[in-house]
């Protein structure tokens, strides 16, 4: 299969930056594939996520090296308007991701596509469309500023996703979140799954990560320090040197010694529910 | 939220006028006296830009407004009336404080047209959304890139000031002085702005970029959500201000 | 906005502009706020504007204090947008001299506060004569300019004094307040405006 996001010995350093905020990152991502993106402040999740939809190099203006390839689109080669059409990227803080020039739910989420020049119909349609996906019909004629955090950060990913992008980054969407907002928030998150999107997520909360990610790539200085599936991650014994902590599960799955024939712990509760049942069905 | 905005909601033939005409009108009433240069046509336009106020029943919104105006123009016709360079035939004295007639005259003269700008921009302000406004102009050529700055700014300032209080609350919850001699008081001022202000400046970086990956560098043509409704009535005023324009230059010139 | 324009169009601002002006707009505005709120004898309210300028230049400074009176005047104070021009040339001469000393340290701010009072009163001036004979509507200014008139003084340099004696002392606090501002914050920020400015 040919992969949807394809990241090249990317290397790069802010203007400002004594150290690459990125070092020689490579991965790839296939269609419809749930990429989580783990490490501590600083790992460069952010950088990352900025190079997918070519704010890096476009809008900061440091050095680059290597390619980034998202739905076969060089980042490098085009603009970050252009790439809106194929990648999205949703940032942690929904309050200053608000145009601030619109007043209700309705035309926000119409901001990007009146950007592109679409016809009215089809904005209508979309708009629509999306204010379903996301529950918030209830808010369609509010003031983007009065909504609640998640539904604000709802509205953003709504925002996003009415331009229609076959890969959507989300860079740690349910940081400035309280515990409603943040569930809120992965409840659009599934539901970018189901749509079949390539989603790229990178978040603190490693147990829906565990949950959500088909692979985890986890980062640590600037460079990839392991991407696999996530129990092969979150089994790795030296996490916490990385600056992460493993899922609860996991954790008690290893004072338990609780592992699968493959050597790996557990990662979410239903995984490490199941291996208990079955172990204590064997002894 | 409300944005900042003096704009009246009600149904009126006023209301009903494409902002680009209400434009047009404001202006053309605001400059006419400047250009003819007397008392009589001030008047005259102030007297229409009370009846258009009166149309769009705003009209008490702008006594309001002029109150507050009453310190500045009673100085002015003391100043004038003392002081005014043409000052030459005494109109009456109070003790020793001579007043004259030329620097009275003068002083109305200013008042009447402060009087006919502040209502004169009523006639748009208080009818006229100030978002539809700037989608009509954008919609006429401005720039949707400042478009979008004059559309965010009603809505950051409001924003903006709501925090001011809940910091104001912080401040002197931790002992900061707010009252008091006149050092106390400079000396509270920067930590009061300065936590607003500099959370305000660093979010503009995710914004700016939060903009950008909704395609706001594009440079084709933007759609406009709404379509534009012009009322029928829209030409016709719009060929009268000009007119009336017209007239005054030619009154200026050959009179 | 992209890292190498091929063609960049005569000027265009870059996206951190834009949504910096709206900022300092605001900043203007909080700013007098908290400057009635704690009754200081100063107006500062036009520290945003001086922000602009020193931030991202002269032209960024001039649009951000032009469109501070047009939506001020809008929603507060119609007379505003006369004085449109005023703010315009503050965010013009901050910007213009603010940009080469910034670095400097605090003495070349007040060099500039003066500079900055100066251009502000030269500008007013005429429209203080056409709209209110001369005077400002500040209390201390306007009491100057009576006692000048009396005095035989001529109508322009008596509204340029009364102009003056209150703008320069407001200037000079304004532009060490935004500087103070300027130094607080994040490098990369900072960078981001300049290169945008030229971008």
């Amino acid at each position: 299969m040919k992969p949807e996001v394809m990241v090249q010995d990317l290397s790069y350093r802010y203007d400002d930056g004594e150290e690459k905020a990125l070092d020689g990152v490579s991965f790839e991502v296939y269609p419809g594939e749930f990429l989580g993106v783990v490490g501590p402040n600083k790992a460069g999740k952010s950088t990352l996520c900025q190079a997918l939809v070519g704010l890096v190099p476009h809008f900061f203006h440091g050095n680059m090296d290597g390619r980034v390839v998202a739905g076969g689109i060089d980042t490098r080669e085009t603009t970050v308007d252009e790439l809106s059409k194929t990648v999205g990227l949703v940032f942690q803080n929904p309050f200053t991701q608000v145009t601030g020039a619109k007043l209700t739910v309705y035309e926000e989420i119409a901001f990007g596509l009146e950007n592109i020049g679409l016809p009215r119909d089809e904005i209508t349609r979309r708009v629509d469309e999306m204010i379903a996906l996301f529950g918030l019909e209830h808010v369609r004629h509010h003031n983007p500023f009065e909504l609640s955090g998640g539904q604000m950060q709802r509205m953003a990913i709504a925002s996003i996703m009415a331009l229609r992008p076959r890969i959507v980054a989300l860079d740690e969407p349910t940081s400035q979140l309280d515990p409603q907002g943040s569930a809120e928030v992965f409840q659009a998150v599934a539901a970018l799954r189901n749509q079949g999107l390539t989603v790229i997520m990178a978040e603190q909360k490693v147990e829906k990560i565990a949950r959500y990610a088909d692979r985890v790539l986890l980062m640590h200085k600037g460079k990839v320090a392991a991407c696999d599936r996530p129990e092969v991650v979150f089994s790795r014994d030296n996490l916490l040197d990385l600056g992460i902590r493993p899922p609860a599960y996991t954790s008690v799955a290893r004072e338990l010694d609780l592992r699968r024939p493959d050597g790996t712990l557990p990662v979410t509760l239903d995984d490490a529910v199941a291996l208990l049942r079955n172990s204590s069905v064997n002894s | 939220m409300r944005t900042i905005s003096l704009y009246v909601e009600k149904e009126s033939f006023i209301h009903g006028l494409d902002p680009v005409t209400k434009l047009w009108l404001t202006a053309s009433l605001l400059i006419i006296p400047f250009i003819v240069g007397n008392i009589e046509s001030t008047l005259v336009c102030l007297g229409i830009n009370l009846a258009l106020l009166s149309v769009a029943r705003v009209i008490r919104r702008i006594f309001s407004i002029l109150a507050m105006s009453l310190v500045l123009i009673i100085t002015l016709f003391i100043i004038q009336g003392m002081f005014y360079g043409g000052n030459r035939t005494e109109a009456f004295a109070l003790g020793s404080l001579v007043f004259y007639r030329e620097g009275l005259r003068y002083a109305t003269l200013l008042t009447l047209r402060f009087f006919n700008i502040i209502s004169a921009s009523m006639v748009l302000i208080l009818t006229t959304r100030p978002s539809d406004l700037i989608e009509s102009l954008v919609r006429r050529g401005l720039s949707p890139r400042i478009g979008y700055v004059l559309a965010s700014v009603l809505q950051i300032i409001p924003m903006m000031i709501s925090n001011t209080s809940t910091i104001m609350d912080a401040q002197r919850s931790r002992g900061m002085e707010t009252e008091g001699r006149l050092v106390t008081r400079m000396k509270a001022y920067l930590p009061l702005m300065a936590p607003l202000v500099m959370s305000s400046l660093v979010a503009t970086q995710e914004r700016a970029m939060a903009l950008e990956v909704r395609a706001f560098g594009a440079r084709n043509p933007k759609t406009f959500l709404h379509e534009e409704i012009i009322s029928r009535h829209a030409l016709p005023i719009r060929v009268l201000t000009s007119l009336g324009l017209v007239a005054a230059v030619i009154w200026r010139v050959i009179l | 906005m992209s890292a190498k324009p091929k063609t960049t169009p005569a000027f265009t601002l870059s996206t951190m502009s834009l949504v910096l002006i709206p900022v300092v707009v605001g900043i203007n505005y909080i700013g007098k706020l908290f400057a009635q709120t704690l009754k200081l004898p100063l107006w500062l309210d036009s520290i945003g504007t001086i922000l602009a300028a020193f931030l991202n230049g002269p032209i960024v400074g001039a649009i951000a204090g032009l469109i501070n009176n047009l939506i001020y005047g809008l929603t507060v104070d119609t007379m505003s947008f006369v004085y449109a021009i005023t703010s315009v040339a503050i965010g013009l001469v901050s910007g213009v001299v603010g940009i080469n000393y910034i670095g400097r340290g605090v003495l070349p701010m007040l060099g500039i506060g003066l500079l900055v009072g100066i251009a502000a009163a030269l500008v007013s001036t005429p429209l203080n004569v056409i709209f209110w004979g001369g005077q400002t509507g500040n209390v201390w200014g306007d009491a100057l300019f009576a006692a000048l008139r009396k005095g035989g003084f001529p109508l322009w340099g008596a509204s340029f004094l009364d102009e003056f004696v209150v703008d320069i002392p407001d200037k000079v606090a304004t532009v060490i307040v935004a500087w103070l501002i300027f130094k607080g914050l994040p490098k990369r920020l900072t960078r981001l405006f300049r290169r945008g400015a030229s971008a």
